[in-house]
């Protein structure tokens, strides 16, 4: 294998891991501060993506200008969703607690990818934006996908600003470490775990224009992210952004050299593969577990 | 006109009722003690005055204002703070961003940069330590972070539960220095403490409750001097 | 059980009946909608056996289905014959639970049930990916051959089956176990269950039965594929039906699948789109307002002529005893040996991060003793009783029962030594009763009788403790002195060596406080019982106690008789919390 091509599989891993770690972002935050672990997750990432590459065919706007356009309703759906639906439950016990979160978001991630199925077709679609080709030597990259990893980076880099330094982001941060402590400085908890909720599912938007860019989406993808997200976090750790940066890197790498090396329709087995290891190798060692 | 009235407080866990009569009345400046055995019903108290036990009955006056179904947020505003049993610091956040947490609320918020000077200058050691993760310190640093966390939303009452746990005996001295101090300071303190002779130490009169239930009030001499007190809590037979 | 069974009998023998004469007096059209509901019964009750009664969602149930399926088809078109295929069936999915179990239960809550969710999908990956095998997604076909009938009545026979060992396992040591794990899988651990076997026998147990349903149900489609197998919206159909009916109920599942799967019927003659979309409407409504079932629903539970339905399963049994009899605890009692040591801790050490909870911890306990263990909130001794039944494992040091290093165990293998244990905050099974709560104690902890026995003998536990009049109460039930009563039954049920007691007395009124230090006494001077007993309420511990151990901040700071205990400056200082601390202090330091 010459260096060139091992360079574009791993720009085309970076590429894939750090959206899979600004899905990640949202599901961790959301489970950390509400414990729930929204299966959804990635359906509204599915979804996003075929709504924009909608947009895109209809009106060939500029996918930066189709992302405020997307992220205001789907954070208003997220605050409602939790409202409606996922709040209420916390007034039950902890094991009808889980699985009336399981059903709920379960239920919703049949519904959402079924109904949007139906308006918009089961059909793979994209972003087609053309893009200037940067070539470095032998190595050739789109100049979308430069400009998509800086986006991806400055939001992450605005996030953990956010978390570190605003009221709101260090309300956020106390509620995942400790909720009373947080309630007893006068923080509103289920307030906060209602705008977390829709703040994950707003970053989760941002994602999917970005990911449609690159990659076909069609509303029944959702569940394999959520499952790659998961298998982030729990490498990671709950709440911790630099962790899942560089877990989800890795196994955007790891999926490009599967694809590469082997075939592409073995890719989508790493995550799985390596959450079960994991389970069976470091049964304590996770952040996860210091939690439970 | 008193400080704090509790009238009859009854709360519940859930289907198991944790208090059923609980009344308490303090004088604002006042040192008040709450003494009982494990599972009594002390910090559910406390939990109900901060507000995150929702009562079942009786009633919660604070200066005057019916605050019994007020949110936590509100009750914090108008003065009231917790230093919560086993501390409750956010342990990966340095020290100073779990102070600056207590003063989340708006009020608070505005006098940020003079209250963490007060509370630097009442413990030194967290401002030595103050980029430093909450969860790295030692246990009786940890409660000067959780005392100096509630002071920064400025209460004009301070509830504070067991603050001794988990503290080597050598700081004990310092934190109830502390305690004087704040006290001094014309803030209101209703003191949980397991070690009954350290609590009627510190405290002007305290309030014995037993199985949910206030059961006797007195001042530090009455109780010192009274028999059946004495037996239990104070080891004497 | 006893006076429910012959009706439980008659309840299965009259469905029996009815699913053997239904091809013949009707169609095919019923037949095959009366077949899709045997099978999606025994789905949604095989997976209960799960979820309802051992507490684990697991959501990749589904995927033992397939896998029975295409274990089963594709055995068949390469020439095995018809009853090796299904055996086939029912051991790949058998395997595949076991080779899961390792993975899926080091977790817990909505980690197990996430965790279990990523199978379906990998089953769907590896049938459409591993083509050599399984002809990847163009599917297997079988050769056509009409076999509805045979199947239906093959669905019928595993439908009573399926029912049959729900109902063993609602009355069954075995089944037992489980709930005690739903319950609360430490204090089952504790009571001396095996978590892992018993988890993954259950597992193992659902698989079969779902691996042979999937079978079967290949067997009369005579054809599959990676999407139909494996579609995560079918596969949650059975699981949404059980909890429709009411998880963990006898009649729950059944009465969510005949629902469910009608609406389904409807559903597939009236829509011609969406029909995922209503169905995941169903499930968002169960999840809203219903995840305790329709059949837990108010409306039902106290309808006169319905409540039947969700009646919950306890085992009844005629009072052995007369009222206020005060029988002798069925306990050997051994021949004490004051001199051997029960107990022996060197140096024992646990740390929380970089928190220190038992600091080197040396202490000796002899047979026959009643030693107190004291010390401030936080000084350790809870910590240490988690250190001596196994719940933790010390960092540092030996714990030695009987001359045993016990340091590695489990905790189900320290109680089967003959360590028992209270908790502070009690922590019964809340959704049994105080006699299935002591029985579980009695049957697999050092004594280890038969259930029907240990049922039997539980009433003279309960007596023990003053719960003789609950005896039939659910656990949740109780107030909290009750509770702690409760706590203390089931620890001696277990038939300890030596019996670690958390706090009891706070909380109770100074006769109840006496009734308890007498059971104290009675426990090591009749049944030869050692005790060591954490509490805060110093006049209990003074009236029985030989010796007093004093903890603080993790480390023994006196081991003394009681009444060297008490005049010791230290103890006195930082347990009974002497006025003259400073003196107290320069002695400890010095």
């Amino acid at each position: 294998m010459s260096i060139d091509i091992l360079v574009q599989v791993l720009l085309s891993g970076l590429l894939l891991g750090g959206i899979y770690a600004l899905v990640a972002f949202g599901l961790s935050l959301v489970y950390g501060v509400a414990n729930i672990l929204n299966i959804a997750h990635g359906t509204l990432l599915a979804i996003s993506g075929v709504v924009a590459s909608l947009i895109f065919a209809a009106t060939g706007w500029n996918p930066i200008l189709i992302i405020p356009l997307l992220v205001l309703p789907v954070f208003l759906f997220g605050y409602l969703f939790h409202a409606a639906l996922l709040r209420p439950l916390a007034s039950r016990g902890k094991h009808d607690e889980t699985i009336g979160t399981v059903l709920i978001t379960v239920g919703s991630l049949i519904m959402m990818s079924d109904i949007t199925g139906v308006v918009a077709g089961t059909n793979q679609q994209n972003i087609p934006v053309r893009s200037e080709i940067l070539e470095f030597g032998d190595v050739i990259v789109p100049l979308t996908q430069v400009w998509i990893l800086a986006g991806i980076i400055g939001l992450t880099i605005i996030l953990h600003l956010y978390l570190k330094y605003a009221w709101f982001g260090r309300a956020v941060r106390a509620v995942t470490q400790d909720p009373l402590g947080a309630t007893i400085c006068g923080v509103n908890g289920p307030r906060a775990k209602a705008l977390t909720f829709a703040g994950g599912s707003g970053l989760v938007a941002i994602a999917g224009v970005l990911y449609a860019m690159i990659y076909p989406v069609d509303p029944y993808m959702g569940f394999s992210l959520t499952v790659r997200a998961f298998t982030i976090i729990i490498i990671g750790g709950i709440g911790n952004l630099a962790g899942a940066m560089i877990a989800g890197i890795m196994l955007g790498v790891a999926e490009s050299f599967t694809a590469f090396l082997w075939a592409p329709k073995w890719a989508p087995a790493i995550s799985v593969v390596l959450l079960l290891i994991i389970l069976v190798l470091f049964p304590r060692g996770l952040a996860l577990w210091k939690r439970a | 006109m008193s400080l704090l009235n509790v009238t009859n407080l009854a709360v519940a866990h859930g289907p198991l009722q944790a208090l059923w009569d609980i009344s308490l009345k303090i004088e604002p400046g006042e040192r008040i003690g709450l003494l009982g055995a494990n599972g009594a019903g002390k910090s559910t108290t406390l939990g109900a005055i901060v507000g995150y036990y929702p009562t079942m009955g009786g009633r919660i006056e604070f200066d005057g204002c019916d605050i019994t179904s007020d949110p936590v947020p509100s009750r914090l505003a108008r003065g009231i703070g917790l230093v919560p049993e086993g501390r409750r610091l956010f342990t990966d956040m340095s020290v100073r961003e779990n102070l600056e947490m207590g003063a989340y609320l708006a009020q608070p918020r505005k006098q940020l940069a003079q209250s963490l000077a007060q509370v630097y200058a009442m413990f030194p050691v967290l401002q030595t330590k103050s980029a430093q993760a909450a969860g790295t310190l030692s246990g009786g640093q940890q409660q000067m972070v959780a005392i100096g966390r509630a002071l920064m939303s400025r209460p004009r009452c301070l509830l504070l539960d067991e603050p001794f746990i988990g503290v080597a005996p050598i700081i004990v001295q310092e934190v109830m220095a502390a305690l004087r101090d704040i006290a001094q300071q014309g803030i209101t303190i209703l003191l949980v403490e397991q070690n009954t002779h350290r609590a009627l130490e510190f405290v002007d009169r305290a309030y014995v409750i037993e199985n949910g239930r206030s059961v006797l009030e007195g001042t530090r001499d009455q109780l010192l001097n009274d028999k059946s007190f004495g037996a239990k809590f104070l080891g004497l037979d | 059980m006893s006076s429910s069974r012959p009706v439980a009998f008659a309840g299965i023998a009259a469905f029996a009946a009815a699913l053997g004469v239904l091809p013949i007096v009707a169609g095919p059209y019923p037949v095959s909608f009366a077949f899709i509901l045997l099978i999606t019964f025994v789905i949604a009750q095989s997976w209960d056996w799960v979820n309802g009664q051992m507490g684990y969602l697991n959501l990749g149930h589904y995927a033992f289905y397939g896998i029975g399926a295409y274990a089963f088809c594709l055995l068949l078109i390469r020439g095995v014959p018809l009853a090796p295929s299904f055996a086939a069936a029912i051991v790949v999915a058998a395997l595949a639970a076991f080779i899961l179990s390792f993975p899926l239960f080091r977790l817990k809550g909505d980690y197990f049930a996430f965790g279990t969710l990523t199978i379906v999908p990998l089953c769907e990956l590896l049938a459409s990916n591993l083509t050599e095998i399984t002809k990847g997604s163009e599917g297997v076909t079988l050769p056509p051959n009409y076999v509805l009938i045979p199947a239906y009545y093959m669905a019928a026979v595993l439908v009573v089956l399926t029912l049959a060992t729900t109902w063993w396992l609602m009355g069954s040591r075995f089944g037992y176990a489980i709930r005690a794990i739903r319950n609360d899988e430490q204090v089952a651990e504790v009571c001396g269950i095996r978590l892992f076997p018993v988890k993954v026998l259950t597992l193992g147990l659902s698989a079969m039965f779902a691996g042979l349903a999937g079978a079967i149900q290949a067997w009369q489609f005579s054809f599959i594929d990676p999407y139909t197998m494996f579609n995560l919206s079918v596969a949650l159909v059975p699981i949404a039906a059980a909890l429709l009916g009411g998880s963990g109920l006898l009649l729950g599942p059944l009465i969510g699948v005949i629902l469910l799967s009608s609406l389904q019927q409807v559903l597939l003659v009236k829509l011609s789109m969406l029909q995922g979309a209503v169905y995941g409407l169903v499930i968002v409504v169960i999840g809203r307002f219903l995840p305790g079932g329709l059949l837990r629903w108010r409306v039902i539970a106290n309808n006169k002529r319905l409540a039947w339905l969700a009646r919950e399963s306890h085992f009844e049994g005629a009072p052995a005893m007369a009222a206020g009899d005060h029988a002798a605890l069925p306990l050997r009692a051994p021949d004490l040996d004051k001199s051997k040591v029960v107990l022996r801790c060197e140096a024992a050490t646990m740390a929380f991060g970089g928190n220190v909870a038992v600091r080197e911890v040396s202490i000796d306990v002899r047979q026959g003793e009643i030693v107190g263990l004291v010390g401030p909130n936080g000084s350790g001794k809870t910590t240490l009783f988690n250190l001596i039944s196994g719940i933790y494992r010390p960092k540092g040091g030996r714990i030695i029962v009987d001359g045993q290093d016990i340091s590695g165990l489990r905790a189900d293998e320290i109680a089967c030594l003959g360590i028992g244990r209270t908790y502070q905050i009690p922590r019964p099974f809340n959704e049994l009763t105080v006699r299935e709560c002591i029985a579980i104690g009695r049957s697999f902890g050092r004594g280890a009788v038969p259930l029907r026995e240990a049922m039997q003998s539980a009433e003279a536990f309960a007596r023990f403790v003053g719960l003789g009049a609950q005896i039939e109460t659910r656990a949740d039930k109780l107030s909290l002195q009750q509770k702690k009563a409760l706590e203390l039954a089931r620890a001696l049920a277990g038939e300890p060596k030596l019996l670690l007691v958390d706090e009891v007395a706070s909380g109770l009124s100074i006769n109840e406080i006496r009734t308890f230090v007498e059971h104290i006494r009675e426990i090591r001077d009749r049944y030869g019982i050692t005790v060591i007993w954490v509490e805060h309420i110093f006049s209990a511990l003074a009236r029985v106690v030989d010796r007093l151990v004093v903890l603080d901040s993790g480390s023994v700071i006196a081991d003394a008789p009681l009444q060297e205990a008490v005049k010791d400056e230290r103890v006195l200082a930082t347990y009974l919390g002497h006025s003259n601390e400073k003196d107290a202090r320069k002695e400890k330091r010095a």
